[in-house]
Order: structure tokens, then sequence, then C-alpha cells
């Protein structure tokens, strides 16, 4: 059941630095399975749409607009446009990729080495600061300075320290839902995948769980793109907006 | 054995208080739908965003929860 995980640890200053080696290795293949499906995808553009692949991209990108025009004006929005379809995109590859299988080293530690890369608690915190620190980012350069600062102080002046603490509270929760969902999925499928291989009775027993909860899965990684992206455009719309 | 019954309770009583929430969300999600069901768009994004708030709770209960059993 407990899986090792191929640890390499590079001293800087002194100061232990630790990789986990298949999340680099994961995170590195679902960027590049995302840049070619959009790549290939977006070949041979023609304004009466000829292949199947230029209308799921216009599809999915209405989609994405239809999020960012829910939440802020398109004035203000339109320029989260690609960057909301890139995270739904990489979310979506990257819940996908730990479904089909997983390799598993021969090894006496069994180190897991194909996964999902967004099972690893660091990839989806990282994704969750990265998008709270694009909300302050944005809520300077487009209300200013004194907008921002004043905005904590909204609607009365002893909700600032909440409205601080809101802030981490967000990273925490938006980095946190993707890594738990996916992480006990993935938990899960493995436990199914151990009954199967105990026995006969087992392979019976537990072929159409394995089966039901692979489907669910694909529901959830769904979701939680959706849910991960829905979430990032509110927080922005939240500091980027200014009609309160 | 006693992190294995700590790991029982934390994800069953998550599990109890966040299918309590959904079940309240979902509910009053469809009686809006059958009374308006013109806003069935927008009353589907807002439950699935409350769905999404409230599943982030019980799941850092079941991350805590697979740390008490594999990790001590």
């Amino acid at each position: 059941m407990e899986h090792g995980n191929p640890i390499w640890t590079y001293d800087v200053f002194g100061l232990p630095v630790t990789f986990n080696l298949s999340t680099v290795m994961m995170i590195i293949i679902s960027s590049l399975v995302v840049f070619l499906v959009a790549f290939f995808m977006t070949r041979n553009l023609s304004v009466r749409p000829t292949g199947k692949s230029q209308v799921l991209m216009e599809v999915l990108m209405n989609f994405v607009k239809g999020i960012i025009s829910g939440n802020m004006a398109w004035k203000q929005g339109g320029r989260f446009h690609f960057l909301a379809l890139t995270l739904i995109l990489y979310i979506f590859v990257a819940n996908m990729l730990g479904l089909p299988f997983a390799f598993i080293a021969p090894d006496e530690e069994h180190t897991l080495w194909w996964k999902s890369p967004t099972a690893d608690p660091s990839v989806t915190l990282t994704l969750a600061s990265l998008m709270i620190v694009l909300t302050h980012y944005y809520g300077i350069k487009m209300r200013g300075t004194k907008a921002y600062l004043k905005s904590y102080a909204q609607p009365v002046w002893f909700m600032a320290p909440f409205k601080f603490i809101e802030e981490f509270t967000y990273n925490l929760t938006l980095g946190l839902r993707l890594y738990g969902n996916i992480y006990a999925g993935e938990i899960l499928l493995s436990l199914l995948i151990m009954v199967m291989a105990s026995g006969a009775l087992g392979f019976v027993g537990g072929f159409i769980p394995l089966m039901i909860w692979q489907g669910f899965s694909i529901y959830i990684g769904v979701i939680q793109a959706f849910i991960f992206v829905m979430l990032s455009m509110v927080y922005l719309s939240h500091k980027v907006s200014d009609d309160h | 054995m006693m992190n294995l019954l700590a790991v029982g309770i934390a994800a069953g009583l998550a599990a109890l208080g966040a299918s309590i929430g959904i079940g309240l969300i979902v509910s009053k999600t469809v009686e809006g739908v059958s009374r308006q069901p013109e806003a069935r768009g927008p009353l589907m994004t807002i439950m699935f965003i409350g769905i999404g708030v409230v599943e982030a709770v019980p799941i850092i209960a079941i991350v805590i929860s697979f740390m008490l059993m594999f990790m001590f």
C-alpha cells in the first residue's frame, strides 16, 4: 500500500531542497500533453470550421469565456481568458493522467513513478498561491494601490484582520481541495487494485467497483478543474472589479 | 490500533457533515430551479461553487486521516 517517493535532495547554502522526481516528470509530461493538444488542435483554422478539433476548441474557449463573464465585466476579465483556458486544460489533463494506470517500480520501496501531478500537495498549493498572488498583482495594477488598500477596510475598518486572514484561507482551501480529491481518488484506486490482486474472488468482486470508481474519478477531475478555475476567477473579480 | 480508530472517527464525521451540507445546497437549488426554470444555468454555477467550498473541509479531514493512517 505504502508507495515510496523518488526523492532527490540538493543543498542550497546548507538548506536541503527536496525534489520529488516523479512529480517533476509528471509535470513535464502533462505540460507537454497540454501544449501538443492545444498546438495541433489549432492548426488549419478556418472561418467555417471543417474538422472536429477546431469546434471542440471553440466550445472550450466559449465555456471559459462564460466562466469569466459570469464573474466580471468582459472589459476587465478579457485579459484572463487565456490564463483560465491554460489553467483548466492543465488541471484537467493532470487529473486524467493518473487514472488509466500507475507505474510502480519493482524495488523494495515500491517507488511510485506514474501518478497525477495534482496528487502532490506541493503542485496544487503552488498553483493556488500563484493565483492568489496574481489576484493581488492585478488588484493593484488595475485599481491602484490606494483603492487596493482601501478594499481591506470595506465595509467597516475592523474587518481588516479577517480580510487579511481570508487570503491565506483562500490559498489553503484552493490548493488542498484539488489535492485531496485527486489523492483520495488515487488511494482508493490502488486499494481496489490490491483487492483485485488478492485472488480470484477478489478479482471478480473488485472489477465492477474499480470501473465505477474510475468513471466517477473522471467526473471528479472535470468538476475539480472547473471549480479551481471558477474560484480563481471569483477571487480575481473580488480584487479587480470596482463596483463596490 | 488507536490511530485507525481516530481515522474512522475523523473520516466518518467529516463525511456526515459534508453530506448534510451538500444535500442542503442541492435541495435548495432544485427548489429554485423548479420555481424558476429559466434561471437554471446561473443557479447550477452557484451550486457548484457552493459544493466546492463545502467540500474542501471534509477533503482536508480525509487527507488528515490518510496522514494518520500511514505516518504514525
